[in-house]
Order: structure tokens, then sequence, then C-alpha cells
């Protein structure tokens, strides 16, 4: 269980976590979800005390991190996949590390096997791809058998099959009543593993609630109606109180309706119609809608006259 | 798998965990001072350094090339005559035992591990020094063997009851334990492998012999109490101390004093490394 009461850290003068209150439960993937520098990175490393809180303060299991007797059996923590003497020896590295906690070499074999790094085991660090690196980064994690799991961006260069298998071994270690505390810019990646959502932005929590939730809680459903007389059927929805929008003509969105209550009513005035579609929204359309003014990095749309105009200029100069 | 969606499963580690404590953070750091290459090259280069050197001022001597002094040879100096070379290898090992860390990012790691930090940098020392220490004894040890062949030539006598010679042999493994954890302490402060080695490297090389030449009062007063112009005199037989106060103005401390002010020098930049250590994000 993490709790964070009022963190807040600032670099001079920009606030990169801004008053940040949540909860992470055990038996549950909780994703931590948000833009680039939305404060993800450093809120996860004032839970481990890398990082100062320049105010507020977080404790896993109900204490401080540093105040736990065996820190690597309360929180295993992967926070970048470089945070390894790039000369020394993945399983060398694995050793310090177990030593710290007298946890035995045949657990640190157990882990390389765990992670798939059986063959680079003796290889040094520094030759590491980024997904090696993630996986010694987890193995790291692991050492202490934690109750409580950070996690962050894990998959962040990982084939496929590596993420598959972070997307399984992160489920597996919730339902072993383990605190899994993951984060990812990557909505579709949560979409599929957490069962609960923390999203920030710009240093603060937007939502804090089940993933079935935060979807929900977008805008709501939609149904999409096509009608010979949608006019017709658009006075009649509006009348009964639905907000309706004429995307097109013939072709209407209804909200705070779902499709059996629109077609049932079409039914009973009598009008034909030729399509009855419910639209629900996805993961992503309400991440998007949370973090829309949020965003710290903008990016600029393609097409307009910066990108249109410079590109070319720039290629005939480099030939 | 009966139900485990119903009744939220309590966690129950299986793997054995001891508390975190100082000497399993001591056994961290032994493990991880051996486990990257630096460490081997530079205490080859120390032992070679000391060896050869002993091995050149003995022939050296025994040609009169060098002025050996007069009266019988001391092995003691023989035995310690490559310090300032070695004292420069040992520099480099003590500055990346910790900036190696911060380059790396491998400090993220030792910190999550043992979150109350001043502990690991006491074990790094601990570490550190110890096998300085350790290899000094090697490397003296090599060149009384290697320099055997000379000392009926030079008359050299090696007399352990003899107070300046204890003096001088202990000297040698407390130097350049001091120079470790001096460069240890600087590279603690920079955090940065090149700043901290550019920068103990100039003033054991260059800074501290050239200042010894200015003569400007405020420099000649200052000399005497720089690291390694304080703490080498700890190697120093009578008459080569003679010979440096004779062309130097400012105090002349006694070989303890020096090796004392040098110590003095780990003692305060370690505290503020260590305060700074707890204070930085890391």
């Amino acid at each position: 269980m993490i709790e964070a009461q009022g963190l807040t850290k600032r670099y001079g003068p920009t606030t990169a976590v801004d008053d940040m209150s949540f909860t992470v439960h055990p038996g549950r993937v909780t994703g931590f979800l948000g833009p680039n520098g939305a404060g993800k990175s450093t809120t996860m490393r004032m839970v481990v005390g890398l990082d100062r809180p320049s105010d507020g303060a977080v404790t896993v299991n109900g204490r401080h991190y540093s105040q736990h007797r065996a820190p690597l059996q309360e929180v295993g923590v992967l926070l970048d996949a470089k945070a390894v003497h790039t000369g020394r020896t993945a399983r060398n590295h694995l050793r310090a590390m177990a030593a710290t906690h007298g946890i035995s070499t045949k657990r640190v074999d157990e882990v390389i096997e765990m992670t798939g790094l059986t063959s680079v085991a003796n290889k040094r660090v520094g030759g590491f791809s980024l997904g090696m690196g993630q996986r010694l980064g987890i193995a790291s994690a692991l050492l202490g058998d934690p109750q409580t799991l950070i996690l962050d961006e894990p998959v962040n260069g990982l084939d496929p099959e590596g993420v598959l298998w972070v997307r399984n071994l992160t489920k597996y270690l919730a339902s072993q009543g383990r605190t899994v505390f993951l984060s990812s810019h990557l909505m579709s990646e949560m979409a599929l593993t957490a069962d609960h959502l923390i999203v920030v932005g710009r240093g603060r929590v937007l939502a804090d609630a089940p993933v079935a939730d935060v979807v929900a809680g977008a805008s709501g459903a939609k149904v999409r109606v096509r009608s010979p007389q949608a006019d017709a059927l658009e006075e009649l929805l509006r009348h009964a109180g639905a907000a309706v929008i004429a995307t097109e003509p013939g072709l209407l969105e209804v909200m705070g309706r779902s499709a059996e209550q629109v077609g049932d009513a079409a039914a009973s005035a009598g009008l034909s119609l030729h399509e009855l579609t419910p639209v629900s929204s996805s993961l992503e359309d309400a991440y998007l809608q949370l973090t829309a003014d949020e965003v710290e990095y903008h990016s600029t749309a393609f097409g307009t006259e910066t990108i249109s105009g410079a590109e070319p200029a720039n290629q005939g100069a480099s030939r | 798998m009966t139900a485990a969606t119903a009744t939220p499963v309590r966690f129950q580690p299986s793997v054995a965990v001891r508390p975190q404590s100082f000497g399993r953070t001591v056994h961290s750091e032994w493990i991880k001072f051996w486990t990257v290459r630096s460490t081997i090259w530079t205490l080859v280069a120390t032992v070679g350094v000391m060896v050869g050197i002993s091995m050149l001022a003995a022939w050296g001597s025994s040609i009169e090339a060098v002025d050996a002094g007069s009266g019988p040879m001391n092995t003691a100096q023989l035995l310690s005559a490559g310090y300032q070379m070695a004292q420069l290898a040992i520099a480099v090992l003590g500055v990346l035992t910790i900036a190696g860390e911060y380059s790396t990012g491998m400090i993220r790691s030792t910190l999550a591990a043992v979150p109350r930090r001043v502990p690991v940098l006491t074990a790094k020392a601990f570490v550190l020094s110890g096998v300085v220490a350790g290899i000094s004894l090697v490397s003296m040890a090599l060149s009384y063997v290697a320099t055997m062949p000379w000392h009926e030539d030079l008359g050299a006598t090696f007399d352990l009851t003899n107070g300046e010679t204890l003096r001088m042999t202990v000297g040698l493994p407390l130097y350049l334990m001091a120079i470790a954890a001096f460069a240890f302490a600087i590279g603690a402060l920079l955090r940065h492998s090149a700043a901290a080695l550019t920068a103990v490297i100039a003033l054991l090389l260059v800074i501290e012999n050239v200042l010894m030449l200015i003569p400007v009062r405020a420099i000649e007063l200052i000399s005497p109490f720089l690291p390694s112009s304080a703490g080498r005199r700890l190697l120093f037989d009578a008459e080569t101390l003679e010979a440096t106060d004779a062309i130097t103005k400012g105090a002349h401390l006694s070989p303890w004093e020096g090796y004392a002010v040098l110590v003095a020098w780990v003692l305060v930049l370690g505290a503020v490394a260590a305060i700074m250590l707890r204070r930085r994000d890391a």
C-alpha cells in the first residue's frame, strides 16, 4: 500500500508534482497514466526516497521507505533501465544488490531465469539493449520478493513478446496480493494491464478510479442514428430531453440515451431507422479528454506552415 | 486458484530477506568493488609503479645517478620511492569508486537498497581504504624482494625497531589510504568522474608542487597544509625532511602533524560529502 499526502516537488520555479494525494492498494495493478512531463517519475522517486518532497509525504506500508528495516522486502523498484553500472555484469549487479539484504545467490539466479536473462547474465550491462536493461531492472525489483512493486515505464523498449510478459507478470504479482504500481504514457497498454488508474497531468491527479469508471466518465456513451426522417427524429428526441447533434444530413449523434431508448422512441413515432449504433468511448478518448489541457509538450499538427515550409528547405541544404 | 477474486489475497513472502545492516552494505560494496575492471587496472598499476620505481631508485643509487644522501641507506625509503606516481593510480581508484556510480546511474539502485544513504559512503570508504592498505603492504613486500640485489651495495638496512624506519614503513599504507579517501570524498562531492579526477590529479600532481615554489607570503603560509604536502612528510626520513624545510618558508610540520592535517582534510571533506548525500536528490 502506497499513500501519498499532498506530495509536492518543486525545482526552482517549476512545480513537477503539485499537491498529489492518492492511495495505491494491494491486490490489483494500479496504472499511473499521464503524458510525458506529468510528474510520474518524480513521484515514484519520492516514494523510494531518492527525491525529497518539497512538501507533503508519502509512505509505503505505513512508513517512510527509509524507515523500513528491510527496504527491498517492502518495495521493489524499476526507476529506469539505466540505473546500473555499465562495467559490471548483470549477475554481479544483482549479487551486489542482494548482498545489502543478505539475499542468497540462489535467489539471484532465480530472478535471472524469471526475467529471461540467463544467456546474458555474465555479460557487462554496457552492451545491453534497452529491452535487456528493462529486464535487468525488473529482475532487480523482484530480488527481495517485495510486497510492493513500483515500475516506471516497464514496457519501454521491450519487444511485443516482452510487453506481453510484463503484462502477465504484473497481473500475476497483483493476484498474489502485492501492490503493483505501474507508470506509462501509453493508454492502450494501461487499458490491457491495469485494474485501477491514477491519471495525472502537469503534476496533478486528474482521475483516480477503476479503469471502467475512467472510460465511462469520459463524456458518456453516444448513439449514432441514421434515418431518412432525421429532422423529425431530432425534434422528437430533443423534446424528450436528449442532447442531439446533427453531424451530417440524415445522421444524428445522441447523448444521454441508450440505443434501445432511441429505437423505441423512433418506433412509437413511426419513424424508420437505417442505422442504430451505440458508440462507447474508449480509454483513449477519456485520457485525451482528461489531459487535453495538461500536456506539457504540445505537438504541432501536420501540414502547418512551419513543418511544410521548413522541411524541404532543410533537406535541400543538407544534400 | 479458487475464488481468488472474491476474497483479497494476503501477500505471503517466500524468499528469505534479512534486515539491511552496515555489515551487509560492506559486503555489497565489496562485491561492487571487485566486479568493475577499473579496480583491477588501478591496483595493478599501483603495484607495478611502486615496485618499478623502487627498483629504479635502488639501481640509480647504486651507480650514484641519484643523490642517495650520506650514510647507509634506509630500505624503508627505497620501498616508498614510488609513492608519488602510485598515489595517482590510487586517487583514480578512489574517485571511480563513488563517481562511477553517479556517471552510470548506479547510485539510484544503491540508494534505493540502502535508503539511509550515509552507510553507503562509509562502507565504500571502508572497503576502499582496506584494500589500499593491503595493496600497499603487498607492493612494499614485492619492492623489498625486487631490490634485494642492490641492498648490499647500498648498505641498506631495514630495522623496524628503529622509530624512523617503522614510521616510514607504516607511513606508506597510511598515506595511500588517506589519499584514496581524499579522492573518494572529492568524487562524492563532485559526483562526476572526469571533474573529480581532474580536480584531484591537478591538485596532487601540479598545484601543490607549483605552489610550493611561489614566493608569495600567503601561499607560503598555506602550502604546507595542503593535503599531500602535509601527509607525505610521514614517508620522509630526517634528511629529506630537512631538505624540504630548507626550501620552504611556511610552517614545518612534524611527520605525524603533517599526516594529521591530511586526515583532517579527509574528515572534513567526508563530512561535507555525507551531509550533501543526505540532502541532495539522487
